[in-house]
């Protein structure tokens, strides 16, 4: 027994000598250093990694103009595997052991809740990357979310898509739901639910498919098409919107708005994958290359992107998440400079009362650290005649048509004459 | 009580002090959440092993128990929200009683259909779960974990103090049941259940009381889980990572023994929590897939039984 425990121990003893030949060495203590965990495995993976290239490019873009009141910026991020079981541990060691300076989310809405209070515990500022009202039960005053969503993102999320159907004439009267079985898409649907009631439109179809597991979107689309709904809004993932805008050409739906919560629309490869299909959809969207969207910097930012993400083998356009992830370490970044100070309450306090700008437009935030107000773009897919990556770069094909200030095109309507 | 059984329980008892005494000396948090993880894996693969390893029914459903315990504990939280303490018992008890069901199955299923059904039992859960929207559903539910707590400077250190002692605990239960009577009657059902059964031994009774303990402390695992992670989603709560380490762990550790899961908890546990620090997360797949391929293929017995060969053929004896 002894000799076995003896082996446990030189074994044990083994790995602590890995671990520490691979901890990063004390780090230049001029740096400052931004922690992170970021879902690069995993279903969240390719996101992640999009996301953490962003990114880099703010490293490198505020590295050669000198750094952060005079210190370079050093990234120190570990993968979380898309795993929320992994995340406390990933930022108890950026905290406790690399000593990180400032710590930022990974991405999506559970990878940010479980740091959250490790953040409240230090009393850090701390900048959400997509998360869903993650700071609704912590009501924590230093969490800043830059996804635009809004006050209230489960209500926010769809309001665009019913006013532009409230707007039509003649007026439409019924509305069919369909979501995918899980967090994202459930809440979508249920926003929509309630402003169905809320504007008025009856609801004719109500249901839920098995998430993840269903391939073949047919039938259901055959049960929604039996209703004859004059709106379909649908809450998706990827490769359930795929599976439903080609089963909704197969059996000819068509509703007279279409879309809503889709997401993976606004990815460049399910694009490319579609082409034709998308036309006349009308899909939540967060940025677009239409003329009313060119915010400063975001042009310079996405040609670095589209310069080294086919390298990388990620969304080549990198239209979606990308700028976003840019614009949460350019604001943190910004507010640095402009308190001059590295003073968590400080910093804390200017992100809190001002508005900011960053590549991503100007962004003021409100109620739990989420934008004042929402800026979902509705967009509709217009005009895309090929399956050509060049098609989905050039402005006209995805048109804002919600809200008006930002509103780049008309919305053609009903869905079939857009087709 | 035996002289060995007074020793084991006296070594249980300075580890569960030992474990208090370091709360009180060391700072570093990252220690605490890393230790907590590889405990949990420690308590998951001993439970597993009650099960798999005595007995030889293989459980693919560990997540399904350890998820129970977890949503057990949810539902209480958003109830009344009790200690923590009355949590690991309600988790214990809703997951022992589900593995008391999972024994019945042993009337009607062996080998591989055994495994097949606890693996659609933790998948039926998980839609259950998926669908019940009090303790969140598929959107998954924040836990706000308690901001204090007596004796400990951080909910953190306490975490990982009540893992320690549920994992001293865990392999204490599996110790006992090992060098008792029960223990050589789960050993006679694994090796040949027909021949046990005609030698007198109550099978039913030792599946039933193997299904119920290893439930149970798989459940009494998944009771901190929420405040350990804050947020509880049923995708995260029901991984397979529990169900394929908790089985690897033995097995690479050794089955027949209660040190062979704790031996290989510790060290296949230790090294994925230093892999995913260190070494990209393919690489952390990498270690437990290529260790449990190697196990399997070269030392079946796993480390300890490794070791009681090579002791045997130093000492000059066959292995």
């Amino acid at each position: 027994m002894g000799r076995i425990i003896r082996h446990v121990i030189l074994g044990f003893a083994l790995l602590l000598a890995v671990s520490i030949a691979f901890t990063p060495s004390a780090q230049a203590a001029k740096e400052v250093k931004i922690g992170f965990s970021m879902a690069l495995t995993g279903p969240l993976g390719p996101a992640g990694k999009a996301a953490l290239l962003a990114m880099q490019i703010w490293r490198d873009d505020v590295n050669a103009k000198g750094g952060l009141l005079g210190r370079k910026v050093k990234l120190v991020y570990y993968d979380d595997q898309t795993k929320p079981a992994n995340v406390p541990g990933i930022y108890a060691k950026l905290l406790d052991v690399d000593k990180v300076d400032f710590i930022v989310s990974g991405y999506g809405t559970n990878l940010i809740v479980p740091a959250l209070p490790i953040a409240m515990e230090r009393g850090m500022v701390f900048m959400g990357l997509f998360g869903l009202d993650a700071n609704a039960k912590f009501k924590y005053n230093n969490y800043f979310q830059i996804m635009p969503a809004g006050p209230d993102p489960i209500v926010d999320w769809s309001v665009g898509f019913f006013e532009l159907a409230a707007k039509q004439k003649p007026r439409p009267k019924t509305i069919a739901l369909l979501s995918a079985d899980a967090e994202f898409a459930r809440n979508a649907v249920a926003g929509a639910r309630r402003n169905a009631k809320k504007y008025g439109f009856k609801i004719v179809y109500d249901k839920r498919y098995p998430f993840p597991g269903t391939s073949d979107f047919t039938p259901i689309l055959r049960a929604v098409k039996a209703t004859n709904p004059d709106l379909f809004y649908v809450g998706s993932y990827p490769g359930g919107s795929v599976g439903i805008v080609k089963a909704a050409h197969e059996i000819k739906l068509e509703p007279k708005l279409f879309g809503g919560g889709m997401v993976g629309l606004q990815y460049t490869a399910i694009q490319m994958n579609l082409g034709k299909l998308l036309n006349g959809i009308t899909d939540y969207w967060f940025w677009a290359p239409e003329k009313t969207l060119k915010f400063p910097g975001i042009e310079a930012f996405l040609a670095k992107y589209q310069k080294e993400a086919p390298k990388q083998k990620l969304d080549p356009l990198g239209y979606y998440l990308p700028p976003f992830a840019y614009a949460y370490v350019q604001l943190l970044g910004n507010a640095i400079e402009a308190t001059k100070s590295f003073d968590q309450a400080k910093i804390g306090a200017y992100i809190r009362n001002n508005t900011h700008s960053t590549v991503v437009g100007k962004v003021k935030f409100g109620k739990n650290g989420e934008w004042a107000t929402s800026r979902t773009f509705q967009v509709q897919l217009q005009n895309i005649t090929s399956n050509k990556m060049s098609e989905f770069s050039k402005a006209g094909k995805m048109v804002v048509v919600y809200p008006e200030e930002f509103k780049s095109g008309e919305l053609i309507y009903p869905y079939a004459k857009g087709k | 009580m035996s002289k060995e059984r007074k020793l084991f329980l006296i070594v249980a008892a300075v580890l569960i002090v030992g474990a208090f005494l370091i709360t009180t000396q060391m700072e570093n948090r990252f220690y605490y959440k890393a230790a907590y993880v590889v405990l949990q894996y420690v308590v998951l693969a001993t439970a597993w092993n009650i099960l798999g390893g005595y007995t030889g029914y293989v459980n693919f459903g560990t997540a399904g128990f350890f998820a129970m315990g977890a949503y057990t504990a949810v539902a209480l939280i958003k109830t009344w929200k009790p200690p923590l303490y009355l949590l690991l018992v309600m988790g214990g008890l809703v997951s022992g009683l589900l593995g008391l069901g999972i024994g019945y199955l042993t009337l009607r299923l062996k080998g591989v259909f055994f495994s097949i059904a606890t693996l659609a039992l933790a998948v039926v859960l998980q839609m259950l779960i998926s669908n019940w929207s009090y303790v969140g559903g598929g959107a998954g539910t924040a836990i706000l974990k308690p901001r204090s707590v007596p004796l400990f400077s951080n909910y953190d250190e306490f975490l990982f103090f009540v893992m320690a002692s549920i994992a001293v605990v865990s392999v204490a239960v599996a110790w006992l049941i090992e060098k008792s009577w029960i223990g050589r009657g789960m050993a006679a059902i694994r090796d040949n259940e027909e021949a046990a059964e005609c030698m007198g031994v109550p099978i039913l009774k030792l599946k039933l009381f193997a299904t119920t303990v290893s439930g149970a402390l798989m459940g009494i695992a998944g009771a901190p889980f929420s405040y350990f992670v804050v947020y509880i989603e049923p995708t995260s709560a029901f991984h397979l990572d529990y169900a394929v380490n908790s089985l690897a762990m033995p097995m690479i550790g050794g089955t027949t023994t209660w040190m062979g899961p704790l031996v290989g908890a510790v060290l296949v546990g230790t090294a994925q929590q230093i892999a995913t620090v260190t070494l990209s997360s393919e690489m952390n797949l990498l270690i437990v897939g290529s260790l449990l391929v190697g196990f399997v293929v070269f030392a079946p017995d796993g480390l300890v039984g490794l070791f009681g060969k090579i002791r045997s053929r130093l000492a000059g004896r066959e292995a």
